[in-house]
């Protein structure tokens, strides 16, 4: 019983959340000052009789609490308008790109979490020697590296220089394979996908192995690993058992994380030209393609939103002792 | 009693001592104290050096405009796809960043430690409203945000100082809070509380100073982050127009296909940041030894 309703109440939680983030983003899009009508058409482009047919079609002479409530109950029912720019329906267009960012950022976020997790256990498990001291110089190299950048270096290396790998999008237009295993399929998306994937594990993998590494060396000193080795159980099976321990505060990071690496692929998705929710958020800004741009920033904050959730519940799942208030 | 403590208990003649003791005692610390004092060099004294017109366009004899010029062929640094000084435009990028950096984390320290101290302090419900209030700042999205907000806004200095802070107090608040609360549990503050301490006195006089080790260590974070962050909306063509940073050079030099050949405009700006990040980052170690000694 107990479980239910803390799984009701957390998802309460989520459901106001969501709320209040429409509600902010709202808000901060009645911020633009002036007529909406005039920096959506522009200046002169039509003339009063016109603007106030429009105003009257949009629902820009209502009162602001009727505008808001409508606003709402749109977003509510999946209607989320339709783009300026492209003249279609915001949720189709929505679609394509919001599949290809999870298509980038599903592999990276699994290889950074899983590779930090296997280095940051390594590290704190050999904690003192020199191996530790140089991972440790190691892994803040990618920590200050700004993501656009490496990701322009790696370009230039290996795409431009030793043209191993595409130099951006996510096909090749009217791709021919010549060798057997570019007929594999998805080989040339894959291909795409390499440089871009490679960069942000590089960008990613630093907090999830520092984190590790810490928590390793809190679990190292319990009594229960002095006592694992006392039995004379093998340096593997203690450090699985340490290893086990250890990763709550990474389950719980990876929520966070989840939620950072979410905003950073727009770096990722414009640099490698990656036709990603993020890029067509920052190109709908840039076209004053507001619909778009709400819509788009709404569907990644939803993403965070929603793995924050399911992380806790996971959290619920891997430790009994938690309860979630 | 931490380190930290003793800092601030000092008598002031020594605090200098211990202050400078704690950024000074390791190689790491020595590093990145003298990385950061090159970076305040440069953006104070850098114009004076190699010129201080990042935007004017330079022109070859016969009064073509002089473009991706080598360093070997012009100056320092060479010149960018649009005939201007790149060494003149690094240096105005170390201004940039460092006014930007230090402006954003000023109030995202305040602001932070604030809700922090208070959340923690309290409790109860004040502490329950304040942690709500995180968890949304937690599920907005930094980059694509800021990049609506500084549209919306439009982009100038004090909006892009503005947008980045909005969003960055959340980490210290969360952080802070939890310190407090196990710092609120102990015999001092307790002390404290019957021998009569306003609420405010016992915060800032007799936690504050236990918290102030993680308050720095996350100031140091705040500044390396606000760095990039910034870099990171300059890059998306979101900088200010009238001030030339690390992150708008890249833009520049990424929007005008020059990233495969103009090596001299492409490194340094990168570089730049890497090594501000770098040294920020020594520093905030230096901290962290007094924030949490098991670790480092």
């Amino acid at each position: 019983m107990r479980v239910i309703g803390s799984v009701l109440r957390r998802l309460l939680h989520t459901v106001v959340t969501l709320f209040l983030v429409l509600t902010g983003m709202w808000c901060l899009f009645r911020l633009v000052p002036g007529d909406p009508l005039v920096i959506f058409l522009g200046q002169g482009e039509l003339g009063p009789v016109e603007l106030a047919r429009l105003r009257a079609d949009w629902g820009l002479d209502q009162p602001l609490l009727t505008q808001y409530a409508s606003y709402l109950k749109n977003f509510a029912t999946g209607n989320l308008g339709t783009s300026f720019v492209f003249r279609q329906p915001v949720s189709e267009i929505l679609v394509t790109p919001l599949l290809n960012t999870l298509l980038l950022m599903t592999p990276a976020l699994v290889l950074s979490i899983g590779l930090g997790v296997m280095l940051g256990s390594h590290l704190g498990w050999r904690r003192g020697r020199a191996f530790e001291r140089w991972g440790n110089a190691l892994v803040l190299i990618p920590r200050t590296l700004p993501l656009f950048w490496l990701g322009i270096i790696v370009l230039v290396v290996f795409a431009y220089g030793l043209e191993w790998f595409p130099i951006g999008g996510m096909r090749t237009p009217a791709f021919i394979p010549e060798t057997w295993w570019q007929r594999l399929p998805g080989f040339d998306i894959a291909h795409h996908l390499v440089l871009p994937v490679a960069v942000a594990v590089l960008h990613l993998v630093s907090d999830p192995l520092l984190i590790m590494r810490t928590s390793m060396i809190e679990v190292i000193n319990e009594d229960y690993v002095t006592f694992a080795h006392a039995r004379g159980l093998s340096d593997a099976t203690v450090r699985r058992i340490a290893r086990r321990n250890a990763l709550m505060p990474v389950v719980t990071y990876s929520a966070v994380m989840v939620g950072f690496a979410f905003g950073g692929q727009v770096l990722l998705e414009v640099v490698f030209a990656w036709p990603g929710v993020g890029r067509l958020m920052v190109d709908s800004v840039i076209q004053r393609d507001y619909p778009v741009a709400q819509a788009a920033f709404f569907l990644m904050a939803s993403v965070i939103i929603l793995l924050n959730l399911l992380v806790d519940f996971a959290y619920l799942a891997l430790d009994p002792r938690v309860k979630l208030d | 009693m931490t380190s930290a403590t003793h800092l601030m208990m000092a008598p002031r003649g020594s605090r200098w001592r211990a202050a400078s003791n704690l950024l000074l005692d390791t190689w790491e610390g020595r590093i990145g104290c003298l990385l950061f004092g090159f970076f305040v060099f440069i953006a104070v004294a850098g114009p004076l050096l190699v010129g201080s017109e990042p935007m004017r366009v330079h022109y070859l004899a016969d009064g073509k405009v002089a473009r991706l010029l080598t360093p070997v062929e012009f100056g320092p640094l060479g010149t960018d796809y649009y005939g201007r000084d790149v060494a003149a435009q690094l240096v105005i990028g170390a201004r940039t960043a460092l006014i930007v950096s230090l402006l954003s984390t000023l109030i995202m320290a305040l602001v932070g430690t604030n809700i922090g101290l208070v959340a923690g302090y309290f409790g109860g419900r004040i502490d329950a409203l304040l942690m709500r209030f995180t968890d949304l700042a937690y599920s907005v999205p930094f980059l694509p945000f800021a990049v609506i907000l500084v549209a919306l806004l439009r982009p100038s200095l004090w909006n892009i100082v503005l947008t980045i802070s909005v969003l960055m107090w959340r980490t210290t608040a969360r952080v802070i809070r939890s310190q407090v609360i196990s710092v609120r549990q102990q015999t001092f503050v307790k002390a404290a509380r019957v021998a009569g301490a306003s609420h405010a006195r016992i915060i800032y006089h007799h936690i504050f100073p236990n918290v102030l080790p993680l308050a720095l260590l996350y100031l140091a974070f705040g500044i390396s982050y606000s760095v990039l962050s910034e870099a990171s909306l300059a890059f998306l063509g979101f900088g200010d127009p009238e001030r030339m940073s690390w992150g708008q050079m890249l833009y520049f030099a990424y929007t005008s296909a020059s990233i495969r050949t103009a090596w001299w405009w492409t490194v340094p700006p990168g570089a730049c940041i890497t090594l501000f990040v770098l040294s920020v980052f020594l520093i905030g170690r230096q901290f962290e030894r007094y924030a949490s000694p098991k670790l480092v």
